[in-house]
């Protein structure tokens, strides 16, 4: 708007460039602690302020992807207002009692826990409501806490394919790249199972000392304590025994899953309304906010760059690497998507690939959906290599561990480095023989 | 009780005054220290982070995660007092390896009591990697002599060389 005076091309490109590569590198880095949001907001209003998108195009490109921002809040909502209800400390009860007192067989149970979850209410309810569930009721039962913890974070991402439903990244990638339902299962349900395997059986070995003892399961509230307001919990189980098919239907129709999460969310937070379980203050306090600015600000810094060419030419060379051959798309979707997660996170790296895959539209079926497909693998699986976030926040790691300070987090990349490559190659090597 | 005492040739008098704190302490006060261990908390910080949540505060989970924290960390401390009746207890917060040196500074502990690592009911091991973190740290910043507790295992020997 306020760059009134013409531009040639090559001025405009290089600086779409320069704020898109900082708006990234801020990303990744997060200078002054600012939050992603704050930083991809900064870079969309930069470019618009410059007169280098249009706020036509930009209002288009937001209202365009309204199925992944309400997605978002209705997949946060959801698992918010079953937490209300005591839904996941009920399950982690039921884990822990049919574990019949077995550390090991516990630690099954948690994994299959979070793969349901994962499954049913995205990677984001196991990663975060899962998890410190877990963790008290591990603690209670006086097991060792690491293994476990490891699981929920782990699983999170691992089971991210499983269903359409169960990463908003997949959301993201579809709403550019429909696949109908038995398309996505046929592409990723036999990988999903095999990288879940492959997890499960590395980390059995990895905490197989840790796994052998015994838990008293008299420790633990009986599944009847753990459910806070008995009406408004079976409800919500009714509410979810509606929304789980419902999810499938709409999959299978492709009609648009935020429709189902948005309206499973509201019939919840009418439930706990009714029942007196939340407040809308207390069902807004579980959703977080700043993300639609994020992904907002990632669409508008995306849509300028798109409209560059640079991001074609982006496509252009990930088809010139994959050698036109199927294999080839999938282990340079796979392993390409994987590394850029790991680089500025993973929704990001899937809008930024959603742009560039334009040009796959046009290719043989097989190289197309060998691209969408693991391009979603990548992006959802990608961020187990560095659970605790990226690729710069481990260097930051390594670097306060060079200075004596005790960090935590590098356990999981530690585990991350270990996992994740094998489950990368061993998933893109099934999605092939998938295709 | 027999003590082994390994000299150099340049440790006598510190191995010595070691030995002899056993013997002769009177009067000996001990104490049990449990340290609660911050570290998975920052974990799962670092995870609603990644997922563009604030760290946790005064949720009710956190509430919970706390409680069941004390509750374990007051049961290993009754256990040991079930063994040493008389003994102080210490209850921290924290990275356990800081807090252990740090609790010893604060002490004025003599001596550090410390297992290599913690078990979980495999057989003892001996060999590389058999001191953990934990001890390791220790080891290398206690403000006293530290007695590395390592299990009984002479069926594993002589070492084959």
């Amino acid at each position: 708007m306020f760059l009134l005076f013409p531009l040639s091309q090559f001025w405009r490109t290089l600086l779409i460039s320069i704020i898109g590569l900082l708006t990234l590198a801020g990303i990744m880095t997060r200078p002054y602690r600012w939050s992603e949001a704050r930083i991809a907001m900064a870079g969309a209003g930069t470019l618009l302020l410059l007169g280098l998108i249009r706020p036509a195009d930009a209002a288009f490109t937001l209202l365009r992807d309204w199925n992944t921002f309400f997605f978002f809040l209705g997949m946060m909502g959801l698992s918010a207002l079953a937490q209300t209800a005591g839904l996941f400390d009920w399950l982690a009860v039921q884990a822990a009692r049919f574990a019949k007192r077995s550390a090991a067989r516990l630690f099954l149970n948690v994994f299959l826990l979070g793969t349901l979850i994962t499954m049913i209410f995205c990677n984001d309810a196991t990663a975060l409501i899962l998890t410190p569930v877990v963790y008290v009721f591990v603690t209670k039962l006086r097991l060792p806490v690491l293994p476990y913890l490891f699981a929920c974070t782990f699983i999170a991402d691992t089971a991210s394919f499983l269903l359409p439903i169960s990463n908003p990244i997949n959301i993201i990638i579809m709403s550019r790249f429909p696949l109908d339902l038995l398309t996505f299962l046929r592409l990723l349900l036999l990988p999903s199972l095999v990288v879940i395997a492959i997890n499960l059986g590395i980390f059995y070995l990895l905490y197989r000392k840790q796994l052998r003892g015994s838990f008293d399961i008299s420790r633990l509230p009986t599944p009847e304590k753990a459910v806070k307001h008995r009406t408004y919990f079976r409800y919500t189980l009714g509410v979810l025994a509606l929304v789980a098919p419902a999810y499938v239907f709409a999959s299978a129709l492709q009609f648009p899953l935020s429709v189902v999460a948005v309206a499973g969310g509201l019939l919840l937070l009418a439930g706990g309304l009714f029942w007196k379980r939340t407040t809308l203050l207390e069902a807004g306090k579980g959703i977080s906010w700043p993300i639609f600015g994020f992904i907002g600000g990632m669409f508008v810094v995306v849509r300028a760059i798109e409209d560059t060419g640079l991001t074609r030419k982006l496509g252009n060379l990930l088809l010139h690497l994959s050698g036109g051959t199927s294999f080839g798309a999938v282990m340079v979707g796979a392993l390409g998507s994987a590394l850029g997660t790991n680089l500025i996170n993973n929704v990001p790296m899937a809008v930024v690939m959603n742009s560039s895959l334009g040009t796959v539209r046009d290719a043989a079926p097989a190289i197309r959906n060998g691209f969408v497909a693991a391009t979603m693998f990548g992006c959802d699986l990608g961020p187990n290599l560095t659970t605790v976030g990226s690729l710069a926040t481990i260097l930051w790691l390594l670097i306060l561990r060079q200075r004596d300070v005790d960090v935590s987090g590098l356990d999981y990349f530690k585990v991350g480095v270990v996992v994740t490559p094998l489950m990368l190659l061993a998933g893109a090597f099934t999605i092939w023989l998938c295709l | 009780m027999r003590i082994l005492c390994s000299l150099d040739g340049t440790n006598t008098k510190q191995v010595s005054d070691a030995a002899q704190m056993f013997c002769t302490a009177e009067p000996l006060t001990i104490a049990l220290l449990t340290v609660i261990d911050v570290g998975p908390r920052r974990d799962i910080d670092r995870t609603r982070e990644r997922f563009w949540r604030p760290p946790m505060h005064h949720e009710p989970v956190t509430d919970e995660m706390e409680a069941a924290e004390r509750a374990a960390a007051q049961d290993i401390l009754n256990a040991g007092l079930g063994y040493l009746p008389l003994a102080e207890t210490l209850l921290r917060r924290g990275r356990p390896e800081l807090e252990i040196v740090n609790a010893a500074a604060e002490w004025r502990a003599d001596v550090i009591l410390i297992r290599p690592r913690a078990e979980y009911g495999e057989p003892p091991h001996l060999g590389p990697r058999s001191v953990g973190h934990v001890a390791r740290f220790v080891l290398d910043h206690a403000p006293c002599p530290v007695l590395l507790l390592r299990p009984l295992a002479g069926d594993q020997f002589p070492i084959s060389r």
